[in-house]
């Protein structure tokens, strides 16, 4: 994670914090009036496309952005609350997991073609995978968060976070990168062309990483629905059971921890490639 | 379409120092939260409503409007269905509930118009030193101060772009959710690349006068507390603390409601 801190020294990575963070609070605003799901936990977030796509574009600066976008978000639409705390940090690993899984995902993304887009059937195919990883462990992050503080009930929050950042991700998010990256590319502002490779972590044991990220998130939700729905009487439809049970607080923390250690053991450096000057 | 949400007044309120109006604005939010009675949140609704009065900020709340009554309409039915109570009143409303739904109603109002004082009465230099002061890095701050200047200029140039784009023709009122959503795509490239183009200038003009050259930085603009900061400050102070220990006390429930 040594890149979320180095990332700062750089002027235009700190110029993408801010123009991520607005763009994703901007169209936060707006989808605001639009459908809410529980009025000021959450809504239908169109917006969600963005963390993935600054993510890959970005690196750090697209987490920090999206951590930052939200909390603005929450405070100009009125959603600010005690769930913005666990918001940010949530929003944080949706825009952090993509960047550090997109080279590292069962090889889909070749060692010769690390340009983030989604210019094969493969690239495709991990983008949609580091979407859904990153939309659970978003999921999981708020809704362990709010079931524990009796807010809102894990089974039915943490899948309707995965629902709504994956659904937005999934269909939008190659449309916009494609449109994105060839422009942002030729400006000089992809973040592996800003920051220099010894100023990202190194990571150890990247396959063994990814692995622990995708069961620590995935597994995270559905041991946590399972537990929730099973021990607590939650539903995934409504707002029935208990909140705040010891099972459910216990059954995911475990998951909790597999991100972190995941997000050390993941680097992001496998993205550095030397490019050939066609001169 | 001015973008800019900072009014040049010269209020009490844009008066203050930076930091007071930061603390201030924090501590808002901690008294808003405290109560389920929309009848207890009326001293800072009063507070808050002052604020807007006095620095003339009503004029950036009507700006906004569309959206504060968009959200406070959706609000107010359906945190009906998220609360239960022991008065029916009709269909899935009980007193209790409509109690309930008019204070996150109006929490979510006061919270929005708690910021909007903040960013109509302070000018994005003082916000990015005011942050500096209370130990918030620099770059981060100037991130974080950036950033919440640049969403209404965002949204504008979303305004602008549509706008000539339906004056070429382009029907964006018609159609379900999804085509509606699939017409609007196109709309927003030209905002991302608008915005996005700009970084590499924004960085040069930024680093030509200084930004990131020493670890340490100083300022031209130099914050002094004055009295009245003191004064609005301790008055505020009190005000949470009060607010808390009638909270803990178990004023502002409302009785016989049944949430989540």
């Amino acid at each position: 994670m040594k890149e979320v801190f180095s990332m700062w020294k750089y002027t235009r990575m700190i110029i993408l914090v801010a123009l991520s963070a607005a763009i994703y609070a901007a169209f936060l605003i707006v989808f605001k009036a639009g459908i809410p799901i529980v009025p000021g936990i959450t809504e239908v977030r169109p917006a969600n496309v963005f963390p993935p796509v600054f993510s890959l574009l970005f690196g750090p600066a697209g987490a920090w952005g999206a951590a930052i976008g939200n909390f603005i978000g929450d405070l100009f639409g009125g959603t600010l609350g005690i769930g913005s705390i666990f918001g940010f940090f949530g929003n944080f690993f949706l825009g952090f997991i993509p960047y550090k899984l997109f080279g590292s995902v069962f090889g889909l993304v070749p060692a010769n073609d690390m340009s983030q887009t989604t210019n094969s059937g493969k690239k495709l195919l991990a983008f949609e995978i580091i979407t859904l990883v990153a939309s659970a462990a978003c999921a999981i992050i708020i809704a362990w968060y709010l079931d524990l503080t009796k807010i809102v009930p894990f089974a039915f929050l943490s899948i309707t976070i995965t629902l709504n950042n994956f659904a937005a991700g999934v269909v939008l998010g190659p449309i916009l990168l494609s449109l994105l990256f060839p422009r942002v590319k030729r400006w000089g502002l992809i973040w592996t062309d800003i920051m220099k490779k010894e100023d990202v972590a190194p990571g150890f044991g990247k396959g063994l990483g990814a692995i622990l990220m995708i069961v620590g998130s995935l597994g995270g939700l559905i041991v946590g629905v399972l537990v929730a729905t099973g021990v607590s009487g939650q539903t995934l439809l409504g707002f029935t059971g208990e909140q705040g049970q010891t099972a459910v607080w216990l059954a995911v923390l475990p998951f909790l921890a597999l991100i972190i250690i995941a997000s050390l053991m993941l680097s992001g450096r496998e993205q550095f490639v030397e490019e050939v000057d066609e001169d | 379409m001015d973008a800019e949400l900072y009014l040049d007044n010269n209020s009490f309120i844009h008066r203050l120092d930076p930091r007071t109006k930061i603390i201030i604005f924090l501590l808002s939010f901690v008294a808003i939260l405290l109560f389920q009675n929309p009848l207890w949140m009326l001293p800072v609704a009063v507070l808050i409503f002052l604020e807007l009065y006095v620095s003339k900020a009503f004029k950036n709340i009507y700006r906004i409007r569309v959206l504060l009554i968009i959200l406070s309409l959706f609000s107010l039915i359906l945190w009906n269905f998220f609360a239960r109570g022991q008065t029916h009143w009709f269909l899935f409303v009980y007193k209790e509930s409509f109690f309930y739904a008019v204070a996150r109603t109006l929490l979510m109002v006061l919270m929005i118009s708690a910021g909007v004082v903040l960013i109509s009465t302070t000018r994005n230099e003082e916000l990015v030193l005011g942050l500096i002061k209370l130990g918030v890095p620099y770059r981060v701050g100037f991130a974080i101060s950036t950033a919440l200047r640049l969403v209404p200029t965002i949204a504008s140039s979303t305004v602008t772009i549509s706008q000539a784009q339906r004056s070429r023709g382009l029907d964006l009122d018609s159609g379900n959710l999804i085509e509606r959503i699939r017409k609007f795509l196109p709309l927003l490239v030209p905002v991302f690349i608008s915005t996005i183009r700009s970084t590499n200038i924004f960085a040069m003009a930024l680093e030509s006068k200084g930004f990131g050259a020493r670890e340490h930085r100083t300022n031209y603009l130099r914050l002094k507390m004055q009295k009245s900061d003191y004064i609005v400050l301790g008055f505020v102070i009190a005000f949470v603390i009060a607010s808390v220990t009638l909270s803990i006390m178990g004023y502002g429930k409302l009785t016989g409601l049944k949430n989540f």
